[in-house]
């Protein structure tokens, strides 16, 4: 049993990590993920970090590379509910996770993928640059 | 309320009476022997009390402290009470704290610690006299002196500590609410916030002012944020990093930001410093962030009195605003 569970709504996975990640966790959650995606043929995933009071770099580094491997396989991936001093760290430390998908919320990272899927790219409508 | 803050701050290091009496090497042989002076102290307190008046009423730098014969005999009762207090023959928890209301009463009316300390002088002077001619045998009062020496030294340094905390206190809320205007976070439609920047955007103002906006993204649940930078007259490769910093970490909330108020001056400046922030969508003007805001959150400002028809003449949030 992964002390993270991953819940399947639909085509959607979904996965709340409320407890603090340590390395040997988040490479088991990155595992755990690609598996049940692998498994499921999921083309969502919204991981809920909410919960996390601190994200060191080698945890944001595994974060942000399980969503570029999940988008490999075909499931778009939001990081929702990031905390404010968590961002601000990151940004501090010089890791602002480019390329990640954020959200404010489980609700918020869900529209996103919804209107992922109906063609739309919400995250780069505001851009005046290409991607 | 700042007298409760400033013994919070203070309990840790105050409090910690032993390590202060060593340092002014006060014992309790001295306190014993101050005690033991009790009587004579008591017998000559009245006319201690008014010496010391007499000099402080004597000095027009002192004296605009003691507007009227109301508060003289109210400071006089209290100074009475000060002197007595030295010949208790105990340093408790409350002495402490009597001692330390010195400092911050003098501090909230005033009066600085230069004329406190010098004012103390002529009180030394005063109780100089007292122990010398009350005190027949000369070693005895010599002795009895450097014990009220170091009480009295003792005292200053209380005082001298509440001072620095009360002042430290009004430095504090000065400070907090220059941070609090310094980072006015308007919210200007359901989900769109607005930044105005106004003033030179230092290091640590760039520190406030990103957790500020963070925090308030969350508060406020905002999916646009419009960092207007019109008013800030300097934008070099440092500013430009802290926009930057600022920005990425918005979006990693999942909050989106838009940078407005870019005038040709600073566009200039950016593109030959080679700062790179193409990555995040800039507008020359506020109205124009404030359209693209409000396509992001879909919505949009619309002609009064239009219906929907008019709609058609929408280029659609992709296009909002522009040409």
């Amino acid at each position: 049993m992964s002390p993270i569970p991953i819940l399947r709504i639909g085509t959607t996975l979904l996965c709340s990590v409320h407890v603090e990640l340590d390395d040997a966790l988040a490479e088991r959650l990155q595992e755990d993920v690609l598996g049940t995606i692998e498994r499921t043929g999921a083309t969502g995933l919204v991981v809920d970090i909410s919960g996390l009071e601190t994200v060191d770099s080698y945890v944001a580094r595994i974060l942000a590379d399980t969503g570029r491997m999940a988008r490999l396989m075909g499931a778009d991936t939001v990081l929702a509910g990031m905390r404010p001093e968590v961002a601000a760290t990151l940004v501090r430390m010089g890791f602002p996770l480019e390329g990640v998908r954020a959200a404010l919320d489980l609700d918020h990272g869900l529209a996103l993928l919804a209107h992922g899927r109906s063609g739309a790219t919400e995250g780069r409508r505001p851009g005046r640059t290409a991607p | 309320m700042a007298g409760s803050e400033t013994r919070d701050r203070l309990t840790a290091d105050v409090y910690d009476i032993p390590r202060r009496r060593a340092f002014v090497e006060l014992g309790d042989d001295d306190l014993a022997r101050l005690a033991a002076l009790r009587p004579l102290a008591e017998a000559h307190i009245d006319r201690l009390v008014d010496d010391f008046y007499e000099l402080l009423l004597g000095q027009p730098d002192t004296r605009r402290f003691f507007p009227d014969a109301h508060v003289i005999e109210r400071v006089k009762r209290s100074q009475r009470a000060y002197f007595l207090g030295l010949f208790d023959g105990k340093v408790d928890e409350a002495y402490v704290d009597d001692r330390l209301r010195v400092g911050a009463v003098h501090e909230r009316i005033g009066l600085a610690p230069k004329w406190y300390l010098g004012a103390y002088r002529r009180q030394l002077r005063l109780l100089l006299d007292l122990l010398f001619s009350g005190v027949p045998d000369p070693v005895e009062a010599r002795a009895a002196f450097a014990s009220l020496q170091k009480l009295v030294f003792f005292d200053m340094t209380l005082a001298i500590d509440a001072y620095i905390v009360a002042r430290d206190d009004a430095l504090e809320r000065h400070q907090t609410a220059l941070r609090e205007l310094s980072t006015p976070v308007i919210r200007v439609h359901h989900g769109v916030l607005l930044l105005p920047l106004v003033g030179t955007v230092d290091s640590l103002r760039a520190e406030q002012v990103m957790d500020t906006v963070l925090v308030r993204i969350v508060e406020e649940q905002a999916r646009v944020l419009i960092l207007d930078i019109a008013g800030v007259p300097v934008v070099d490769t440092r500013v430009a990093e802290h926009l930057l910093q600022t920005t990425q970490a918005v979006r990693l909330l999942g909050c989106e930001a838009i940078l407005t108020g870019i005038s040709a001056h600073v566009a200039r400046t950016l593109v030959q410093l080679g700062v790179e922030i193409a990555t995040m969508p800039t507008r020359a003007r506020l109205a124009e962030g404030i359209e693209l805001a409000l396509a992001i959150v879909g919505k949009r400002i619309a002609p009064a009195g239009a219906g929907a028809g008019s709609a058609a003449e929408h280029a659609g949030p992709d296009g909002a605003g522009r040409a």
